[in-house]
């Protein structure tokens, strides 16, 4: 069986070795069907579908707005959420979906495209602390308490963030004090 | 590796075809770059015209001989005349009729010889799909779609591990492509203690590798327009082709 970067292909293998004169064997896994079973067919439309978001996703990137990193993120964990901030602060993530989340939230300080995408990321690392500690009543970082009183406090007062993920920051700046 | 060795690496489709055509001491290298890029799209297209596979590797066999190495095609192929993709799409097509009518005519010619004019007027309608459902065009832009996304993949590859970070484009192989083309894909929960990260670590990698990837695959894009302001048109082009394949 032909492969393309380890992955095995699946259907229309006669074709992809009769077609991959110059190492077609990927697609021959792509689009084997035009002549093949309904199994063939099916994948090949499955592929044909990724490759369409793909594309898509390719050539939107440049008109994403910063919260278009963070959502990627945050749905990557939890697949079901429409954004961060309803993630964070819905109280229905788990405490090991916040672990993930900050832990994902964190290198994207870093790692993020532009600076309102860096500065946003931020945000929602503190806020997913915020979280865990109102919510389950952990405290998932070993940052100080003055680092993390600090962040609370300026995650409650940044207008730029919906009501919510402030009033978690007012509440996790209470908890912190209690948790002390 | 350098571009004289494989000049695919850094020349875009036009680059490679004006080069294949030069007859410049790397004209031999660019073709079999082109012809690689072109293989599997051109086959896709003969296959899918309802040809048995042993057959449609002949006559893909003999495309490239006929087209590419005789020049017709690379001697047509100025960059005004716009997308690589539509001239290709074009003259495996206008090949495949150009073979049906020798063939009808040979099958007509009489004993003495006379050509049957008619065959001329033949215009191998059933090669001219429009495009529909299971169509040889469908098929053809399929390939040449997972083409450009195989070339991106692999520079991704590279340019990954070239800085050490052969983690990301293992998230990546196995996110992306593997759920792409067998249609699962391994969790956060396997992949991280496998790859030494946080699962949260993980998802982020592979935004920036999908990101990493994305322009790639718009510099590829790029490479087979002739007028950068087209990369629009011929993205919303094949993404309307596969839509609802």
């Amino acid at each position: 069986m032909m492969e393309f970067f380890g992955l095995p292909l699946h259907g229309g293998d006669a074709d992809a070795q009769a077609g991959g004169g110059f190492e077609g064997g990927f697609e021959g896994g792509f689009d084997g069907g035009a002549a093949g079973s309904g199994a063939e067919d099916k994948s090949g439309s499955h592929a044909a579908q990724s490759l369409g978001d793909t594309l898509r996703w390719a050539f939107e990137l440049d008109e994403s707005p910063a919260i278009a990193g963070a959502t990627f993120l945050t749905r990557e964990i939890i697949p079901a959420a429409r954004d961060p901030f309803e993630a964070i602060a819905g109280g229905v993530a788990t405490l090991a979906q916040l672990e993930d989340l900050k832990g994902a939230y964190k290198m994207l300080r870093t790692t993020g495209a532009t600076a309102p995408e860096r500065s946003l990321a931020a945000r929602l690392y503190a806020a997913t602390i915020a979280a865990a500690l109102v919510r389950h009543g952990a405290l998932i970082t070993r940052q100080s308490p003055f680092a993390l009183a600090k962040a609370f406090e300026e995650l409650s007062a940044d207008r730029e963030m919906p009501e919510r993920i402030r009033e978690l920051g007012m509440m996790a700046l209470d908890a912190l004090a209690k948790h002390r | 590796m350098n571009s004289r060795s494989n000049p695919s690496m850094t020349q875009t489709n036009w680059d490679l075809i004006r080069d294949a055509a030069s007859g410049s001491a790397t004209a031999q290298a660019s073709l079999d770059a082109v012809m690689k890029r072109a293989w599997p799209a051109v086959y896709a297209y003969i296959r899918a015209s309802g040809r048995r596979s042993e057959e449609a590797t002949e006559l893909t066999q003999a495309f490239i001989c006929d087209v590419f190495l005789s020049r017709h095609l690379l001697e047509k192929a100025d960059q005004a005349r716009g997308r690589f993709r539509t001239l290709l799409l074009g003259a495996v097509r206008n090949y495949l009729a150009d073979v049906h009518r020798r063939r009808h005519a040979q099958s007509r010619m009489p004993k003495g010889g006379l050509v049957a004019i008619e065959a001329a007027a033949d215009g191998g309608a059933e090669f001219t799909s429009d495009g529909g459902d299971g169509s040889p065009e469908r098929a053809f832009h399929a390939r040449y779609l997972a083409g450009l996304i195989r070339t991106a993949s692999e520079r991704l590859q590279r340019e990954l591990e070239a800085d050490g970070d052969a983690a990301s484009w293992e998230i990546f192989r196995t996110r992306v492509l593997q759920a792409a083309f067998q249609g699962d894909a391994p969790g956060y929960e396997e992949l991280a203690p496998r790859l030494g990260l946080e699962r949260g670590q993980c998802a982020a990698k592979l935004l920036v590798a999908k990101r990493r990837f994305a322009t790639l695959l718009m510099d590829e894009l790029r490479a087979t327009v002739s007028d950068p302001d087209a990369v629009r048109e011929e993205v919303g082009d094949i993404l309307s082709l596969l839509k609802g394949r």
